[in-house]
């Protein structure tokens, strides 16, 4: 899957989108929706609330389609726009309330085993699992860094807060993932090929 | 053995290769369904939201209303009886009346509490006095009462027992506004 960073859309079709073309319309959404939804599904975690927030991005998108400059990628764009909207839903007052309603918090999913005995085989680690044990905001500032390619003071920028903030949670993700890989009791060697 | 940066670095590259052929998201139709159905969802957490904050004013507003009007206003108290212009008690008929507005400041006094919420160093000395005199006028009118004093003298009594009944009362209601205006 191209990464939504790179993707363009040729600009007559963003033009006859602009003007309302439905056909035009359906183009970028088949361009873009994947790597979107992708990124918003990683961030964001579960694929209901990823479901709404994509919609919400992609609405956005095609009410705003007019103010883009083409100074970057259309899929640079949307990656910001995307970012935005999961970092809205993150913080939101709701989301916290369902957390704690649902006996969650901001430590991530404690309810996956972690392996006990010798470190798995690098093919068979479990990475997905690895990240879902991550808090939102540790796991967010992880793929920002390390998949989007965000510096710290952009992602301190997005979150609003200051860039020990990114790097903080940054480390403690790596701390995380790292002990999720190598359990207590073993060698401090790295599996990771 | 591997060092800190050669996990982190581990770990994005594996990061960057994860499959995402389990995040498809839903077609275009039912993207569209799903965009003509926002702005009624939208609607109605509007309306929702709406509700709320109306909700919220009228606590409020309400809130405001109890805190300025500080409850219900306590009760005005019964007049003491003092009527007579020559500053005696009225006779016969009228005595069955002063002996009932007496009774009803009695029975006003007795409702206060003891001890008033917030004590006020003016107001309660102001009150010990009262009490002290209203309890040796009280003394004296049975003792004049005991040895078959003339009607004359026990009037006057019972007159200055009324008065200081009657300032007892204003002092007391006076204490009382001052508490529930706090």
């Amino acid at each position: 899957m191209t990464r939504l960073v790179e993707i363009t859309v040729p600009d007559e079709v963003r033009e006859r989108a602009c003007a309302g073309e439905e056909g035009a319309r359906q183009l970028i959404y088949a361009e873009v929706a994947p790597a979107t939804f992708a990124l918003i599904r990683r961030l964001v975690g579960n694929r209901s609330a990823a479901e709404d927030v994509f919609q919400d991005t992609m609405m956005i998108l095609f009410e705003r389609l007019r103010e883009f400059r083409q100074e970057a990628p259309l899929g640079a764009w949307l990656r910001q726009i995307a970012i935005s909207r999961c970092l809205m839903y993150l913080r939101s007052p709701w989301r916290r309330v369902l957390l704690c309603l649902e006996g969650g918090d901001e430590v991530g999913a404690p309810a996956l085993a972690r392996p006990t005995t010798a470190a798995p085989a690098p093919e068979a680690i479990d990475l997905e699992r690895a990240l879902a044990t991550l808090a939102p905001t540790a796991r967010t500032v992880l793929w920002m860094y390390e998949v989007e390619g965000y510096s710290h003071a952009e992602i301190a920028a997005a979150f609003g807060r200051s860039v020990s903030f990114s790097k903080s949670q940054l480390a403690r993700a790596h701390l995380k993932l790292r002990a999720w890989f190598e359990p207590q009791g073993n060698p401090p060697t790295c599996t990771l090929s | 053995m591997h060092t800190e940066l050669e996990h982190q670095q581990a770990v994005a590259r594996l990061l960057r290769e994860l499959p995402d052929d389990a995040a498809r998201p839903y077609d275009w139709r039912e993207f569209q369904r799903r965009a003509r159905a926002a702005p009624a969802a939208a609607a109605r957490v509007a309306g929702l939201r709406a509700l709320a904050a109306v909700i919220v004013i009228t606590l409020a507003v309400l809130a405001t209303a109890i805190r300025l009007g500080a409850g219900p206003r306590p009760a005005h108290p019964p007049a003491a009886p003092v009527t007579a212009d020559n500053g005696l008690a009225p006779v016969g008929g009228d005595a069955s009346r002063a002996e009932r507005e007496d009774t009803a400041a009695r029975y006003w006094l007795e409702r206060l509490p003891r001890e008033p919420a917030l004590v006020h160093v003016g107001t309660r000395a102001a009150v010990e006095t009262l009490e002290d005199h209203i309890a040796q006028v009280d003394d004296l009118l049975t003792t004049e009462r005991a040895g078959s004093a003339p009607t004359e003298r026990v009037r006057v009594l019972q007159q200055e027992r009324a008065q200081l009944v009657n300032s007892l009362v204003q002092v007391r209601y006076a204490e009382t506004l001052a508490d529930a205006s706090r």
